[in-house]
């Protein structure tokens, strides 16, 4: 008998709270990206824990699912984060405001 | 022999044409000669859309009885035909006007390949009936967004408005994600008659899901607080890209937010009615109120999108018949007058070669009547005057609030429409009132040729602004039919 549903959905919580954190107050965007890794990764741990605790396989096929979309989203950012560097542009997303108003 | 379930190809036919196109395009990347790339990729994108148009209608006209797709989770209705239709033409449109964007062409086909694809994942996601559809769909035309975006790898602008893009909007896609993983904890489902069927005991996890699926398709929808990325992702993306991103995507979120609300969470609308109504309340403050201090044309599009954003959260938070045929009729004037605009932008961009400003758009009305004239219809109807659709859309809105009891909203509304004619009318002048003479312009190398398929695209929307004034009847039973597929 392991821990139980409340746990797991804390440890999720806390994985999608620290996620939040590191997107919103960190400045590399590597680090920005691997955040919102983190974030998808929490949601992902709370499906798949509402999944055992209901006993359906929604959430078990909904995770898969959503890893599939957070490789995908994360190669597009890579790659963005790539060609900004061959311009030569420092990797700090504070500097990135060409773009104001 | 492995039983399958069956699947109605023909609902699934827009989505699937578009597909096609998209892989065709992306191939004309590679096996096309460069010369003839662009007109083969571009000719092969319009096709897609023509015929994504063509199969919306036909599954519009014999949708009567809405039905669930693929094991329920796609829905056939009229309301997603509806919105079908809507993207289906703004795709088209956004075609025409892309053709004689000045960019660097080495990535030509994939362009119309990802403006294809970009089209499906949106037609699938109107229609979408479980959260894992939405959620999939959505990231679907999300990423293909993204890259649109940066297509041009030699703007900084685009490739930092890409990135901002991302990350916003991978924020608000995974808020969303995480707000359905605790609906689906607290009701054990994840389609949405099924959320709605639910009993409703876990209800501080269910609002809390409910509030950050809200605030996840905010993001979509570029509504405030959630707007933070509209004015830098518009400004630095490429126009085209820019019109189809203000028309298209703000249609289908704003359609699903409606689906999602009233067929899943109608029990709840108790608290979703007043949260929709603070955020458009917040929208029409916030974009109006920023669009006025906006010297850029651009930039001021975007807070005008946002505050766009709010007056269409307003019928969705009356929560009745008469709010959805109000925002469905208020989506057709929308996003003509939105694709319209951003046209006129673009074709003043390719004269000067620089961003276009109030200052630089001095003469322009004079210079190109139809782009001049088109574009007072559309601040017109953005403002909502007479003779264009938008008037018809507030009106309905205003009613739609009014009946639910709602007069603070409509007189916010209305605040907030007198704040608008400023910059609406501002454009107006900066166009025809000003002497272009006075202006210090550096055109890139002489007047460029007329560009048909834009000015095509620009009359396009203009008709459409101001035919939606005149055949408001057959537009609002448009509307009627479609909502008449959600539960009121």
């Amino acid at each position: 008998m392991g821990p139980g549903t409340a746990w797991y959905l804390s440890v999720a919580g806390f994985l999608f709270a620290v996620g939040s954190l590191g997107v919103l107050i960190r400045r590399n965007p590597l680090i920005v990206l691997l955040s919102l890794e983190i974030m998808l990764n929490g949601a992902n741990l709370a499906l798949i824990t509402f999944a055992r605790h209901l006993d359906s396989g929604d959430g078990q096929i909904f995770a898969l699912a959503v890893m599939a979309v957070a490789a995908s989203e994360v190669v597009v950012g890579l790659g963005l984060i790539v060609a900004l560097n061959r311009k030569r542009v420092p990797l700090d997303v504070d500097r990135l405001s060409s773009l104001r108003g | 022999m492995i039983p399958r379930p069956h699947i109605d190809w023909f609902a699934l036919a827009p989505m699937n044409a578009l597909l096609a196109v998209s892989a065709i395009a992306l191939l004309s990347a590679v096996l096309v000669p460069r010369p003839w790339r662009k007109g083969v990729a571009s000719a092969f994108c319009a096709l897609g859309y023509t015929v994504a148009l063509g199969f919306a209608v036909a599954l519009y006209v014999r949708s009567a009885h809405p039905h669930g797709v693929v094991a329920d989770v796609f829905r056939r209705d009229r309301l997603t035909e509806l919105a079908g239709i809507i993207v289906a033409g703004s795709g088209l449109l956004a075609t025409a006007i892309s053709y004689r964007e000045r960019w660097r062409e080495d990535h030509v086909g994939e362009y119309y390949a990802l403006l294809a694809a970009a089209g499906g994942g949106m037609l699938f996601f109107v229609g979408a009936n479980n959260l894992m559809t939405l959620f999939l769909a959505l990231e679907w035309f999300s990423i293909c967004l993204y890259v649109l975006c940066a297509i041009d790898r030699d703007r900084l602008g685009g490739l930092e408005a890409a990135l901002k893009y991302l990350v916003i909007g991978g924020f608000g896609s995974a808020v969303l994600l995480f707000g359905s993983a605790l609906v689906y904890g607290a009701t054990g489902a994840i389609d949405f008659p099924g959320i709605a069927a639910a009993g409703r005991q876990h209800d501080a996890l269910l609002l809390f899901g409910l509030a950050m699926i809200v605030a996840g398709l905010g993001f979509k929808a570029s509504a405030a607080p959630f707007h933070m990325w509209t004015p830098d992702v518009y400004e630095g993306a490429p126009t085209p890209v820019t019109a189809f991103m203000a028309a298209a995507t703000k249609t289908v979120a704003l359609v699903v937010t409606l689906r999602l609300l009233i067929t899943a969470f109608s029990a709840d609308a108790h608290v979703w009615t007043v949260a929709l109504a603070a955020i458009a309340v917040c929208s029409l403050v916030i974009g109006n109120f920023a669009a006025l201090a906006q010297r850029g044309v651009k930039r001021m599009l975007a807070y005008s999108s946002i505050s766009h954003a709010g007056f269409m959260l307003i019928p969705i938070a009356a929560d009745s018949a008469l709010g959805a045929r109000a925002l469905l009729y208020y989506l057709v004037p929308y996003t003509a007058m939105s694709l319209g605009s951003f046209a006129v932008v673009a074709a003043r961009e390719r004269e000067l070669g620089v961003p276009v400003t109030f200052e630089n758009m001095a003469g322009f009305g004079w210079e190109r009547p139809l782009l001049g004239i088109s574009m007072w219809a559309f601040m017109l109807g953005f403002a909502g005057f007479p003779l264009t659709g938008g008037f018809v859309g507030k009106f309905y809105a205003f009613a739609a609030a009014y009946r639910h009891g709602w007069t603070w909203l409509v007189i916010v509304g209305v605040l907030a429409t007198l704040v608008s004619l400023y910059y609406y009318l501002g454009l107006i002048r900066a166009m025809f009132m000003r002497r272009s003479e006075d202006l210090q312009l550096a055109p890139i190398g002489g007047s460029p040729p007329r560009d048909a398929l834009l000015q095509g695209a620009v009359f396009a929307c203009l008709i459409v602004t101001v035919g939606s004034f005149f055949a408001v009847q057959p537009l609002i039973d448009l509307a009627k039919h479609a909502s008449s597929s959600l539960p009121f």
